[in-house]
């Protein structure tokens, strides 16, 4: 163990010096350098805090406008609803009113149709019942019942109202004029005297009388004088039954 | 252990071997340092990283022991823990000694670090203050703080000195006698007794200056109260 003044001097200023190297080249730059890191990080902090309040603040004033706008949207459902609740009222009842014209319209139809189709069924009856009486009649058809529509005739000639007279005897008036009898069924001289004179007198002139069968009209006679002709047979008897019923139809 | 040799002579001075390895410890240092911190960014490299880590961890263990007066102190005890780690270190670099296995250079380390206890002692709570606790709690402790401040300087002295001494005397004692490879688990031994070791020097220089400055306080304390 030994000791050197000479080296114990010159470390203590070597190492002062080496002090001085070390903290001007090592510890300030560093600690520098770590000091700038900490304030960019804290800065980076203050900043991020900073951007953080102000998302917070933008983040309340979003919550904010969605309430209002949740506020608005609430107040235009509910006019929207109003609306809507509205036009449906009109609408049903605009539809009430054509639901019930509808049924106005059908019910007439309805009548209208239940009365074509009872017009339609009375006919149907009526023409079968013409049928029926013109078969039935047809059937019944015989000399005897002409003679009994001659009696009917003769009465008729007989009981011929004045006016009725006046037209016959006006058609009478034309000249050259000729009375036609038809008869189902020939005629006796009798009869054909009798029925001559008749006219002659309802005529009052003595005009030609031609006589003629005819049995379209199954029983009965038609007298032609002029532009006057006086049924009295079936035929135009059911013609006339079926004519009255159908116009009382 | 023999005197170191001479390398060259400074008129009547002779400049040791240790003298000459401590100028190239400073040399690399500085250079090195210098290269190290030109372009310091603020995302560091791995380098940086480690600068700083170094750094940091001494600013730490200061911060640990003195906390009010961390950057006041930090070159000098950083200093102490750098040069030291070194300098120990060196011991295994062959034809190199370890500086600190030379008593003129622990005792001219420990020299600063009594001084040094003083200056920030004094720098802290002033001259008065500062001598007055020397007489506190009573005047009769001064001889045995006096003697305190004088042994603890020399223990710091001679407790580096003889251990990196010794490392180095029994590292050669074993190549003589068991071979060439032999000492290599005992030189694994010096790394780890020349960072115990500068470790203990520098927390030991550390604690007695934040005894001088944190005492001052106290004394303050008691004298407010």
């Amino acid at each position: 163990m030994s000791f050197d003044w000479t080296t114990f001097v010159l470390e203590i200023i070597n190492f002062l010096i080496l002090v001085w190297i070390l903290k001007r080249f090592l510890y300030q730059p560093v600690l520098g350098v770590i000091a700038r890191r900490r304030a960019d990080i804290d800065k980076s902090l203050s900043d991020a805090l900073q951007i953080r309040n102000e998302a917070n603040e933008l983040k309340a004033k979003n919550e904010q406008y969605l309430t209002e706008w949740e506020t608005k949207k609430e107040a235009a459902q509910a006019q929207l609803n109003a609306e809507l609740a509205s036009i449906r009222e009109s609408k049903l009842a605009e539809l009430e009113t054509r639901i019930n014209e509808e049924a106005e319209r059908r019910r007439v139809l309805a009548e209208r149709n239940r009365h074509e189709f009872e017009r339609l069924t009375e006919e149907k009856s009526i023409a079968q019942g013409v049928a029926f009486t013109n078969k039935l009649l047809m059937r019944l058809a015989s000399p005897e019942l002409e003679n009994r529509l001659y009696i009917v005739l003769m009465e008729d000639l007989q009981g011929l109202r004045q006016q009725d007279k006046h037209v016959i005897a006006v058609a009478a008036e034309e000249p050259g004029l000729q009375i036609k009898i038809q008869s189902t069924f020939p005629l006796d001289t009798s009869k054909r005297e009798e029925l001559t004179r008749s006219l002659h007198q309802v005529t009052g002139k003595t005009l030609p009388v031609v006589f003629n069968t005819n049995p379209e009209l199954i029983s009965g006679f038609q007298i032609d004088i002029g532009a006057w002709i006086l049924h009295a047979n079936l035929r135009d008897e059911l013609k006339s039954f079926g004519g009255v019923l159908r116009h009382a139809g | 252990m023999d005197m170191p040799a001479v390398v060259f002579y400074v008129g009547p001075f002779g400049i040791t071997s240790i003298v000459v390895t401590t100028w190239g410890i400073m040399i690399i240092l500085g250079i090195f340092c210098w290269l190290a911190t030109r372009r310091l960014a603020l995302v560091p490299g791995k380098l940086q990283t480690m600068l700083e880590g170094l750094v940091l961890a001494i600013e730490d263990n200061i911060n640990a022991v003195i906390p009010d007066h961390t950057q006041q102190v930090l070159p000098f005890i950083a200093t102490l823990w750098v040069y030291i780690v070194i300098a120990n270190l060196t011991g295994l670099i062959p034809q190199l000694h370890s500086p600190t296995g030379s008593l003129s250079v622990t005792a001219g380390l420990a020299l600063l670090v009594f001084l040094s206890v003083h200056w920030f002692g004094i720098r802290s709570v002033g001259v008065r203050n500062y001598l007055r606790h020397y007489l506190s709690p009573t005047p009769l402790l001064l001889p045995f703080h006096l003697i305190s401040e004088v042994t603890r300087t020399i223990a710091l002295a001679v407790r580096l000195f003889g251990n990196i001494m010794s490392l180095e005397l029994v590292a050669l004692l074993v190549l003589l006698v068991a071979g060439l490879l032999v000492p290599v688990p005992l030189l694994m031994l010096h790394v780890i007794e020349a960072l115990v070791q500068a470790y203990i020097f520098g927390m030991l220089a550390l604690i007695y200056v934040a005894g001088a400055m944190q005492s001052q306080q106290e004394s303050k304390k008691g004298n407010d109260i």
